[in-house]
């Protein structure tokens, strides 16, 4: 049976997926802490226990 | 005779065959991101990111849409995969509804409950029919080569963006503030009382579908396959939905004992689609959303430091790894998608991407975790997504989608 997709275009899809995700990675707080900069804020544990709302939007009683 | 029996039975069973490119293509971005992630990051984000896999084979193998659930229901009068769901949430909310009130440190996917709760899952309803998933449908349908969905993505994420820009001034129409119902119930009395909510939609959809077909299919409850034996089905599906439910509902109390917080998906998407921005120049801290501290750290870090971005890594692998398995990757781009197919997807990611905003995620964060954590704005989400699907599901022929 003749495949449905390209194998070249599939591997190019992941590899600028890659290439994405490493330059974001390259350019981030965590990777300058983990190059030895300190006092940088890295967002290992994000979670906002003041925010409202999982995205971390505020309590409407909150807002003027 | 013995030999035309044995054709007979190849017939009826087919070989057993696997997409051998897909599989290690799969496995090998699993090695290089879980790889990453754990040289970068910490192992509890390691954890994270394989259960984000199984999820997505569970999603995959067991078929498990929302969307489609929801469009059988009305379309063909069928209740399965709408039961399904149902299981699902009551199964949740026993397990995760204790573990968030035992345990300190925990947060629950509560949210409030207002005009944008209810306009954003209006709009992520309709999205849902156009676009052809919900958030993690989308995903998972994604991971497993499906073209069309690979625009509804794109065009989810552009909603999203949008949405984000928008969400202060929704968050100042009328409204009010989250309602878990463990504060006025308690633990107990919330569970009783989503399980009584729960057992009340399954006896309408059951009405339903007893009105149409005058019985009931009980695929919901079937625990073995029909088709292969048990290990043939583990690997290459198709899973009874009994499987798939218990795999989600463990995956998800895992990730809220890992990571602290229940499960989500579209938020990740934001995060990308802000870093695109700024990849080109945008200044997103212009806008109030991208200012709040959640989205401003998430924002600035890295998605290998990103909860939600990490788990979608997992989830888009293991439906390509489960697609690659079942030997039907890309299977439902063989046939190339219409150009009005398209443009449901363009309108459907921007509907599911702003509505997912606006009303606090997608029906794995707002829906099923929100459910998981007896949160009101959970149930209202359902309700108003389910007038939207409507709405959708009647669009679907100008876009010549099959209903």
């Amino acid at each position: 049976m003749q495949r449905a997709y390209s194998r070249t275009r599939i591997l190019l899809a992941l590899g600028v997926i890659l290439v994405l995700i490493m330059a974001d990675h390259l350019n981030s707080p965590t990777f300058a802490f983990n190059s030895g900069q300190g006092n940088v804020q890295t967002a290992l544990m994000q979670r906002d226990e003041s925010a409202c709302a999982p995205c971390g939007a505020p309590c409407p009683s909150t807002r003027d | 005779m013995a030999e035309a029996a044995a054709i007979r039975a190849g017939a009826s069973h087919p070989g057993w065959q696997i997409d051998r490119f897909v599989v290690t293509t799969a496995l090998a971005g699993f090695a290089l991101v879980g790889g990453l992630v754990w040289l970068e990051t910490a192992p509890f984000m390691v954890a994270l990111f394989a259960i984000g896999t199984v999820l997505g084979m569970a999603l995959y193998h067991g078929a498990f849409g929302f969307t489609a659930g929801w469009r059988n229901l009305v379309v063909k009068k069928r209740g399965a995969g709408m039961r399904a769901q149902l299981l699902l949430f009551g199964l949740s909310s026993l397990i995760m509804v204790p573990m968030l009130h035992s345990q300190t440190g925990l947060i629950g996917a509560v949210a409030p409950v207002g005009t944008s709760l209810v306009v954003g899952s209006f709009l992520f309803g309709i999205g849902m029919q156009l676009g052809g998933g919900c958030g993690s449908g989308t995903l998972f349908t994604v991971g497993a080569g499906n073209i069309r969905m690979v625009v509804t993505l794109v065009f989810f994420i552009v909603g999203t963006v949008i949405g984000s820009m928008h969400l202060p001034w929704w968050l100042d129409q009328p409204g009010f503030d989250p309602v878990p119902l463990v504060n006025t119930l308690g633990v107990s009395g919330a569970i009783i009382a989503q399980l009584v909510g729960l057992g009340l939609v399954a006896w309408w959809v059951n009405r339903i579908e007893r009105r149409a077909h005058g019985s009931i299919e009980r695929n919901e409850l079937l625990w073995k396959s029909q088709s292969h034996g048990v290990l043939r089905t583990l690997v290459s599906g198709r899973w009874p939905f009994t499987w798939a439910i218990l795999i989600l509902a463990a995956g998800n109390a895992l990730t809220l004992a890992i990571s602290g917080a229940p499960w989500s998906i579209t938020f990740a998407f934001n995060v990308w689609g802000a870093k695109a921005l700024e990849a080109v120049g945008v200044n997103m801290s212009q806008f109030e959303f991208w200012t709040w501290d959640y989205p401003a750290i998430a924002l600035k870090d890295s998605v290998l430091t990103h909860i939600p971005s990490v788990m979608n890594f997992g989830l888009l692998l293991g439906a390509m790894l489960a697609a690659g398995l079942a030997n039907k990757f890309n299977e439902a781009s063989r046939n190339r998608p219409e150009a009005r197919q398209f443009m449901a997807a363009v309108v459907g990611g921007l509907l599911l991407g702003y509505g997912a905003r606006l009303g606090f995620g997608c029906n794995i964060g707002a829906l099923f975790s929100g459910i998981a954590s007896a949160s009101l704005h959970a149930w209202i989400w359902f309700a108003c997504a389910f007038a939207g699907s409507l709405i959708g599901i009647r669009l679907r022929p100008f876009f010549r989608l099959p209903n």
